[in-house]
């Protein structure tokens, strides 16, 4: 397990919050209104309390500017 | 807090306040054979709950406005129709049980009433799912 993954139940991973460090700092509510969501669902997908739709992880991508890989990976351990 | 989670908290504490009152001056009326009669109750009940639950939404829209105005975006979405589709299954459970006062030979107004626990029990199944899964994660 890498750096920026959650201890969680779901299969799917996230980079989200060193995405959004590495882009000045971006907050949760920016992010969130950057892609039309509630900031307390990117604070869930941060967690790893969600996995977000197709459609949301590129719009999430796409704000940071690199591929949805980047941003989203499935946990290796889990079958 | 998101608006929707203030809003099913809103919507749990108010019912559970209204029809709490509603239900217990209902077994009151019932013990002591001096009960107001259940329409005045049901009006009363009826109106303080449409008051509580403006006066609340109103109050938690003006604490988060640009939260209230947007759109449930598709987690929000999720956990509504999740929390709806066991509502369906309670209230189909609940009026089901429905024939059990019938068969006892309750009467007519005890069928109502107990028509409207079952919805105010389905209500309360709803808002306390969302608030599990808002909290809980989905």
């Amino acid at each position: 397990m890498g750096p920026g993954f959650q201890k969680s139940g779901l299969p799917i991973a996230n980079q989200i919050r060193r995405l959004r460090f590495e882009h000045g700092e971006m907050t949760q509510s920016e992010l969130a209104q950057a892609i039309g969501m509630t900031r307390q669902t990117i604070a869930a997908i941060e967690a790893g309390k969600y996995s977000p739709s197709l459609e949301a992880a590129f719009r999430i991508a796409r704000v940071f500017g690199v591929g949805v890989e980047a941003v989203f990976q499935w946990r290796n351990t889990l079958p | 807090m998101s608006f929707r989670e203030k809003s099913a908290w809103i919507t749990l504490i108010s019912v559970l306040l209204c029809f709490g009152a509603y239900f217990g001056a209902i077994v009151t009326g019932h013990i002591t054979g001096r009960g107001l009669s259940s329409m005045l109750l049901l009006v009363v009940c009826g109106v303080a709950l449409v008051v509580l639950q403006a006066a609340l939404h109103i109050l938690a829209a003006i604490t988060s406005p640009a939260d209230a105005r947007a759109p449930r975006d598709e987690r929000e979405l999720l956990i509504q129709g999740r929390a709806h589709s066991l509502g369906y299954y309670v209230l189909t459970g609940l009026v089901l049980s429905l024939f059990i006062p019938v068969h006892l030979g309750h009467s007519a107004i005890d069928i109502a009433n107990f028509a409207l626990l079952s919805l105010v029990l389905t209500t309360l199944a709803v808002a306390g799912a969302q608030i599990v899964m808002f909290r809980r994660g989905v």
